[in-house]
C-alpha cells in the first residue's frame, strides 16, 4: 500500500467512514504499526475543530454520579494490583469485548454503585490486611477474598471468574449479628477488585461475608434474593 | 428577528484547572476529583458531539458515561508526545459513540422508514462549516473544497455517516462518494499540512 493510501485510510478511519469490519481490522493494525498510528493522530488534530461546532448540552449532575460509580467499579490500572504493563497503543482497549460487556452492566447498575465510589479515596494506603475472609462456593472452591485493613478499609478481591447473567449484578453482604441479618455493602457489575465501605458496620473475627446474584440495581428487598455464589468468615491474618 | 436554530457560536470550553494533560496524569494516579474536573470542563461539549452522532439524548449520555470510564481506566496510556490530551479525550468519545451508532443500526435493522425519512435534526453541513472558528485553518481549507466534497466529509465526521449512508443521502453511486471523499481528504491534507 502506498504512503498516500495509508494516509487517506487513516483519514477515513478518523472521519468514521469505515464499516465496522474494516474499522476493526484497521484498529488492529494500529496496535502494531506506529507510523500508521501517527498518521491517525495527525488526522485527529486536523479534524478536531469540527467537534467544537457542536452546541454544548447541559451535563446533568446525575450523569457524573454514574460515571464516578462506574469508575470506582473499574479502577484505573494504576491502582489495580498487580500493575499491568502500560498499553502500547490506545486502540486495543477500545476493541476489548470483555471490557464493554462489563461496562454495559456497569451502566445498568451504576446508581447502586455509588456506595462503592465512596470508598475510593481511602483505597491507596498500605496494603497489609489485618483480617482475611476466603469466600468459597458450594463446591468449596475459593471464589474471592475479603481483606480488611487497620485503617478500616475493606476490599474484595476475586480469585475466580463469576458468571453474572445479563441484567444482573453481584451484591456483597456482611453479617455480624444473626438477629439483624445480612447487610449490603456493595453492588458490582462483575467480579473485580473492589473497595468496600464498612464504616457504619462493625468488623470482627468470624464475621460473615457473602456474594449473591441480584438484579442490576441490587436486591430490591435489602436482603439476598438470588443464589449465593460464595461465602466465608473473617480470620485474623497471619 | 427569528432565532436561528440553536446556532450557538463556536464554543471552546474553559479548560479544567491545571489543564487537560495534568488532569489525565492525576486520573492515572487514581485521583477521581481530576476526572470530575475534566467532566465539568468537557461533558457539555461532549454531549453535543455525541448527540450529533447518536441523536437521542439518552444514548448520548451513555456514550459520555462510557467515554469517561474509559478515560479513567486508560489515562495512564495517554502519551502527550503523540497528541493533545483534549484531542485524545474526544477521540475516545467519538470512537465509543460511533460504535454505539453502528450497534444501534444493526439492532434496528437500520433504514427503518422513520429513520430514512427523517434526516432532519441533522444540521446542514454548510452551517457546521460556518460555525468553525475563522482562526482555524480547517475552515479555510474546507471552504476551498468543492461544496459536495465538503458536505460529504463534514456529514461523515459530524453525524457518523458511512460511505454507504452518504451515497444514499446524496443520491450518488457508492464509488463516486468514496472517490469524492478521498480526493476531498487529500486536498484537505495538502491544505492543512
Amino acid at each position: 500500500m502506498s504512503g498516500e493510501d495509508r494516509d487517506l485510510l487513516a483519514g477515513e478511519y478518523v472521519a468514521g467512514l469505515m464499516s465496522p469490519e474494516a474499522e476493526q481490522a484497521f484498529a488492529r493494525r494500529l496496535t502494531r504499526d506506529k507510523a500508521l498510528a501517527a498518521l491517525v493522530e495527525d488526522w485527529r488534530a486536523r479534524l478536531a475543530p469540527l467537534d467544537d461546532t457542536a452546541a454544548a448540552e447541559p451535563a446533568p449532575p446525575a450523569l457524573w454520579d454514574r460515571i464516578a460509580a462506574s469508575a470506582a467499579a473499574a479502577p484505573a490500572p494504576a491502582r489495580a494490583a498487580p500493575r499491568r504493563a502500560p498499553w502500547r497503543f490506545r486502540s486495543g482497549w477500545w476493541e476489548s469485548l470483555a471490557f464493554w460487556r462489563g461496562a454495559g452492566l456497569a451502566a445498568a447498575s451504576a446508581a447502586a454503585l455509588l456506595l462503592v465510589a465512596l470508598g475510593v479515596q481511602t483505597w491507596r494506603a498500605e496494603r497489609t490486611p489485618t483480617m482475611v475472609a476466603v469466600l468459597l462456593s458450594d463446591a468449596a472452591r475459593p471464589v474471592a477474598v475479603v481483606n480488611t485493613f487497620e485503617d478500616g478499609r475493606v476490599e474484595l478481591v476475586p480469585l475466580a471468574a463469576i458468571e453474572v447473567p445479563q441484567g444482573r449484578a453481584l451484591e456483597i453482604w456482611t453479617m455480624w449479628d444473626k438477629a439483624l441479618g445480612p447487610k449490603s455493602i456493595g453492588v458490582i457489575p462483575r467480579a473485580e477488585t473492589t473497595p468496600l465501605r464498612l464504616d457504619r458496620v462493625p468488623l470482627a473475627p468470624d464475621q460473615f461475608f457473602a456474594i449473591s446474584i441480584e438484579p442490576a440495581g441490587g436486591s430490591p428487598t435489602g436482603a439476598p434474593t438470588g443464589p449465593v455464589v460464595a461465602q466465608g468468615v473473617t480470620n485474623t491474618a497471619l | 428577528m427569528p432565532q436561528s436554530q440553536g446556532h450557538a457560536p463556536v464554543r471552546e470550553s474553559p479548560p479544567p484547572p491545571g489543564g487537560h494533560e495534568a488532569g489525565l496524569a492525576a486520573c492515572a494516579r487514581g485521583d477521581l476529583s481530576a476526572l470530575q474536573a475534566l467532566y465539568q470542563a468537557e461533558a457539555g461539549p461532549m454531549l453535543g458531539v455525541a448527540r450529533r452522532i447518536l441523536r437521542r439524548r439518552t444514548l448520548a449520555e451513555e456514550a459520555v458515561h462510557d467515554a469517561f470510564v474509559l478515560i479513567w481506566r486508560n489515562a495512564q496510556s495517554f502519551d502527550p508526545q503523540r497528541g493533545s490530551a483534549r484531542a485524545w479525550m474526544y477521540a475516545v468519545l467519538r470512537h465509543r459513540a460511533l460504535n454505539m451508532l453502528r450497534a444501534e443500526q444493526r439492532l434496528e435493522l437500520s433504514e427503518s422508514p422513520e429513520e430514512a425519512e427523517q434526516p432532519d435534526g441533522q444540521e446542514d453541513p454548510e452551517a457546521v462549516v460556518a460555525r468553525l472558528s475563522e482562526e482555524k485553518a480547517l475552515k479555510a481549507c474546507l471552504d476551498r473544497l468543492e461544496p459536495k466534497r465538503r458536505a460529504a466529509i463534514v456529514m461523515a465526521y459530524v453525524h457518523g455517516l458511512t460511505h454507504a449512508e452518504l451515497a444514499g443521502r446524496l443520491d450518488l453511486p457508492l464509488g463516486t462518494v468514496k472517490s469524492w471523499i478521498r480526493r476531498g481528504l487529500s486536498s484537505l491534507r495538502e491544505c492543512l499540512g
